[in-house]
């Protein structure tokens, strides 16, 4: 081969989401850019399996969240295929009583509401209200890169402007916000609500996909940082042909844009020369140069496997070494012969976002057998039956139905070897209470558990967001004070994944910053 | 079935035989000692050294000075507690407390040292005219190992330490990702993948955490490893009468196996006198005899014992400042403004920016853009006589400290290690101490013009000199 042809503008390794995102605002700019995959398929974690023939559904992550719009439009994403068979879904907890609750402000909603808890209705929608105004506080951080390195004292002066654009709110909301951003999600819904599933709801939104229980601190700030992260978006929205259609349009984009696109390359390591990123060496013993190396791999395992310690200096290297990923979610996938009668729910909201979690104290029972690397009994629960809106995904009149259960632990006392079927059988028993007929219905079925996760997508400890999204991993501080801003030691090299800023959930804002940041290096170059 | 014969009759001699003796030395009540405990007792009949108080062993001549200290008031017991001992003692106690004529002692590293152990001016002279020999155990050393020992250590310390050939040492500094100097040390290599480092403070939990990701062992040598130090300009004859074989062809900072009497002895070139001089790095078992035997071959040569006041003042007249006295460690100081680089310490000479990546590479690299905040310099009072004094002023206003005082017989005059602000040294400005000096029962304040020196004040020629020079006593 030419040495022309091996070498490139920029690199991006791993053709997750956010590498996808970064190597196409790469090519926009009219760079050369190759991306290489390790495994066969784009998308990593973002993708359509079949379950059994003709049964297709969203393998792992099964709902786009965070994905702003203006990626969208740069990247054109409709003409490459993107369609969305639901935007703006509803979510609907469940409970075991039949009286379900929808999770909106619109009227029709609170008047259902009001007639359960009149207090509880009022509440909501100053509860709302607030979470909303506190979000807005961060939502101008999420939309860019964080301002300053974690390294310096400068970050001072992004917590002053953080406390002066949260004066402006007041003084009683000011102080309020004091007081709940480091308060637990449970206590905060707890003091505001009555109704146990109302609260429980609310507490499984800020714990979803983390290991932390909604009794621990903090967690009232994931609640309010997802708020801003969705603010940007139209909502949870489901795409048409599940999360693998996405990521097809995503990769068509890329492509047309001029992307070359490696699968089954993995990357064996980055070649350092004297403190600069020069190039990936690949399994196969290719080596590959570029100026720019963007990495989709997770933080840690891009900087202590790709790159090797001895290029880090000591204390980042131990330090990202001994900050272990904890996953606590493990995936249901379902094919049904007909739709599940789920007693109390009206026909035309089978298609919501349905949640299982009956109240904060089971809630955080389940938590605490996490924590105990023990199995939940009644493990929480986020449900969608996607064919109801998607006609694709299974035969005419056959559903698939997709759930992810919360606080599964990724090593179980005594194994998982004997205790799968076990575990199964719990999460059927808990769905059973909610639709009665679910194990008639099953025809096949698959279950990924954390370390299914982890072997299967290459994240490590089977943690879908590279690192708990909380205050302390928080824009400069993230992935750690010296990785901030997409920037790492090594000159040239760029973290592109969900470690980075903004964080996890499908926004792919990582990889459209960390491209500009390259970019704008670049030029400057 | 034999063994079940053979035990028998040991069991019954076990049981009777203390019973007789204690039967016959103490009081009737002592009949249900043996009872209590009859294996405990030895069987020969021989006093157990628990049952007499120390100083009643009756082979112990009370006239002889070395003997006269029973070496079972400093054995650990091993039901002591741990972290139990609050003062450590080194293998070479009881030789240096034998020496003392003082009984000044000082601390350390935690080690109980002879601060003095005859006078201070008999030490000096020893050490710049014939050979002073002290005791250097209480120096941290660690022992480093193992597949990735070179490129561990190419990864910690700030300087090329791939160049370091196998019984060689070299000085090396150490930093921590913001490139603030955690420790220096000393840097031997004594095979291909086995390395030993001396320093001043102990650093095990950042050897251990650097070591992540390699394939490397760190081992604490702290009571396993003595180490003597001979300084001075007779040093390499007494040596070489003490049965170091061609001592004299040792190049400075090379080290070699030696063997006295059929101890083995790893002698280095190396020492913190600026003059001539040597460290041996021996067992604890061997320490007490090597040190016997330096003392009686090196009597000739006026070799004298000599303590930490001694390796202070020899420190401070080759200006080589001490880690915890004259700078503090990344990790001990709790304002990061306290903790210095290497250019603030003067050690820009064992920084190799360029030979592969270290802990703090980048932040050095920055750094060096910089102009330093501080530095840590010799410095002269040119006054006849001792003086004592802290504050260095720079036009009126007090712009440095002095960390360590000294005053040089030598060369007559005071001489200090001391921290200055940039500014202080950068103008070229005249620095002054105040001092206050009793005379009788009158106080004079005196302000005594102080000068930044460039090298240190005292190096002697011979230090570099190969071979080095021997002095023959016929």
């Amino acid at each position: 081969m030419l040495l022309a042809d091996r070498s490139f503008d920029a690199i991006v390794i791993g053709g997750g989401h956010n590498g996808l995102v970064a190597a196409a605002y790469f090519a926009k700019a009219g760079r050369r850019v190759i991306l290489l995959e390790a495994s066969e398929v784009l998308g990593g974690a973002l993708a359509t399996g079949e379950i059994s023939p003709d049964y297709r559904i969203s393998t792992a992550a099964h709902l786009v969240e965070a994905m702003p719009r203006r990626i969208e439009k740069d990247l054109k994403l409709a003409r490459h295929g993107l369609r969305f068979a639901q935007r703006q879904m509803t979510t609907i907890a469940l409970a075991r009583d039949k009286r379900h609750l929808t999770m909106s402000s619109r009227r029709q909603d609170l008047v259902a509401l009001r007639q359960w808890s009149a207090q509880d209705a009022a509440a909501y929608v100053a509860f709302t209200a607030r979470m909303k105004a506190y979000a807005g506080l961060l939502r101008p951080m999420l939309g860019a890169a964080p301002p300053v390195s974690g390294e310096t004292s400068d970050a001072a002066s992004v917590f002053r402007k953080l406390v002066w654009n949260a004066r402006r709110l007041g003084k009683a909301s000011f102080e309020d916000l004091l007081r709940v951003l480091p308060e637990s999600i449970g206590d905060l819904a707890d003091e505001n609500f009555e109704m146990p599933l109302l609260k429980a709801a609310l507490a499984f939104e800020a714990v979803r996909g983390t290991a932390e229980g909604p009794f621990s601190p903090g967690t009232s700030f994931n609640f309010i940082y997802r708020e801003a992260m969705r603010h940007e978006t139209a909502g949870i929205s489901l795409p048409q042909g599940g999360l693998g259609g996405f990521v097809e349009a995503l990769a068509r984009a890329a492509e047309s844009l001029g992307v070359i696109v490696r699968t089954s390359a993995p990357v064996k390591r980055i070649t350092v020369e004297n403190g600069v990123a020069t190039g990936v060496e690949t399994e196969a013993g290719e080596l590959l140069l570029a100026p720019a190396i963007l990495s989709n791999v997770d933080p840690s395992d891009t900087m202590l496997r790709l790159v090797g310690p001895a290029h880090l200096d000591a204390r980042l290297a131990s330090r990202l070494g001994r900050t272990g990923r904890r996953g606590a979610t493990a995936k249901l996938n379902l094919a049904l012969d007909g739709l599940p009668t789920i007693p109390g729910l009206a026909p035309s909201e089978y298609g919501a976002r349905l949640l299982a979690v009956p109240s904060l104290q089971e809630l955080d029972a389940a938590f605490a057998s996490f924590k105990r690397d023990e199995l939940p009994f009644e493990p929480p629960m986020e449900m969608t039956i996607p064919s109801v809106v998607d006609r694709t995904l299974a035969p005419l009149g056959h559903h698939v139905m997709s759930i992810l259960i919360q606080y599964v632990p990724s090593d179980v006392k005594g194994g998982w070897a004997g205790q799968r079927d076990r575990f199964l059988d719990r999460v059927l028993e808990t769905l059973s209470t909610y639709a009665p007929d679910i194990r008639d219905r099953i025809i096949a079925g698959e279950m990924l558990l954390p370390s299914d996760i982890e072997a299967k997508f290459g994240l490590p400890g089977g943690d879908w967001h590279h690192g708990e999204l909380r205050a302390d991993q928080f824009a400069m501080f993230r992935p750690a004070p010296a990785l901030a801003r997409y920037r790492t030691p090594l000159k040239g090299l760029y973290l592109c994944g969900a470690g980075s800023h903004p964080g996890g959930g499908i926004s792919g804002m990582p990889g459209r910053l960390a491209a500009e940041l390259a970019l704008s290096e670049g030029r400057r170059a | 079935m034999s063994g079940d014969d053979d035990m028998q009759p040991v069991e019954e001699e076990l049981l009777e035989e203390p019973a007789g003796e204690t039967r016959a030395e103490d009081m009737p009540a002592a009949d249900e000692a043996p009872m209590e405990n009859p294996v405990e007792e030895s069987p020969s009949g021989e006093t157990s050294p628990g049952e007499h108080p120390p100083f009643a062993n009756p082979d112990l001549d009370l006239l002889d000075a070395i003997a006269e200290i029973d070496p079972a008031l400093f054995e650990r017991k091993a039901e002591e507690p741990p972290f139990g001992r609050q003062v450590l003692t080194t293998a070479l106690h009881l030789a240096a407390a034998a020496e003392s004529r003082t009984n000044l002692w000082t601390q350390w590293n935690g080690f109980t040292t002879p601060d003095i152990l005859t006078d201070i001016e008999d030490e000096y002279r020893a050490l710049r005219h014939a050979a002073a020999l002290s005791d250097i155990s209480p120096l941290v050393k660690y022992r480093i190992s193992g597949r990735d020992a070179a490129v561990y250590l190419n990864r910690l310390v700030a300087d090329n330490v791939l160049a370091l050939s196998v019984d060689e040492a070299m000085p090396v500094a150490f930093c921590e990702d913001h490139g603030l100097v955690v420790g220096d040390g000393l840097l031997f290599r004594l095979d291909e993948n086995e390395y030993r480092l001396a320093t001043e403070e102990t650093h095990l939990a950042w050897l251990q955490d650097s070591a992540f990701g390699f394939q490397v062992r760190v081992e604490d040598l702290g009571t396993t490893l003595a180490a003597l130090s001979v300084q001075g300009p007779l040093s390499a004859s007494v040596l070489a009468a003490s049965g170091l074989r061609d001592i004299e062809t040792l190049r400075p900072y090379a080290a070699r196996w030696f063997d006295i009497a059929g101890m083995p002895v790893y002698a280095s070139r190396t020492g913190m006198s600026g003059d001539l001089g040597y460290e041996l790095w021996i067992d604890p078992e061997d320490a007490p005899m090597i040190w016997v035997r330096l003392l009686d071959k090196g009597a000739p040569f006026g070799l004298a014992v000599t303590g930490f006041a001694l390796r202070e003042l020899a420190r401070v007249e080759a200006g080589i400042p001490r880690a915890g006295r004259d700078y503090l460690g990344a990790f001990s100081a709790v304002d990061p403004a306290d903790a210095s680089t290497p250019f603030e310490l003067g050690l820009a000479s064992i920084v190799d920016l360029e030979a592969g990546h270290f802990t703090g590479r980048d932040a050095l690299q920055r750094a060096r853009a910089r102009p330093p905040r501080h530095f840590i310099v010799s410095l002269a009072v040119d006054f006849p006589e001792p003086l004592d004094f802290r504050a260095i002023q720079c036009n009126g206003a007090v712009e440095g400290l002095a960390t360590s005082t000294g005053f040089s017989r030598e060369l007559g005059v005071n001489l200090a290690i001391a921290r200055l602000k940039a500014p202080a040294v950068a103008s070229g400005a005249v620095l002054t101490v105040d001092v206050e000096r009793r005379e009788g029962f009158s106080l004079r304040r005196l302000i005594v013009p102080a000068r930044v020196l460039t090298e240190p004040a005292l190096t002697m020629p011979s230090r570099h000199v190969v071979p080095a020079p021997l002095l023959s006593i016929g």
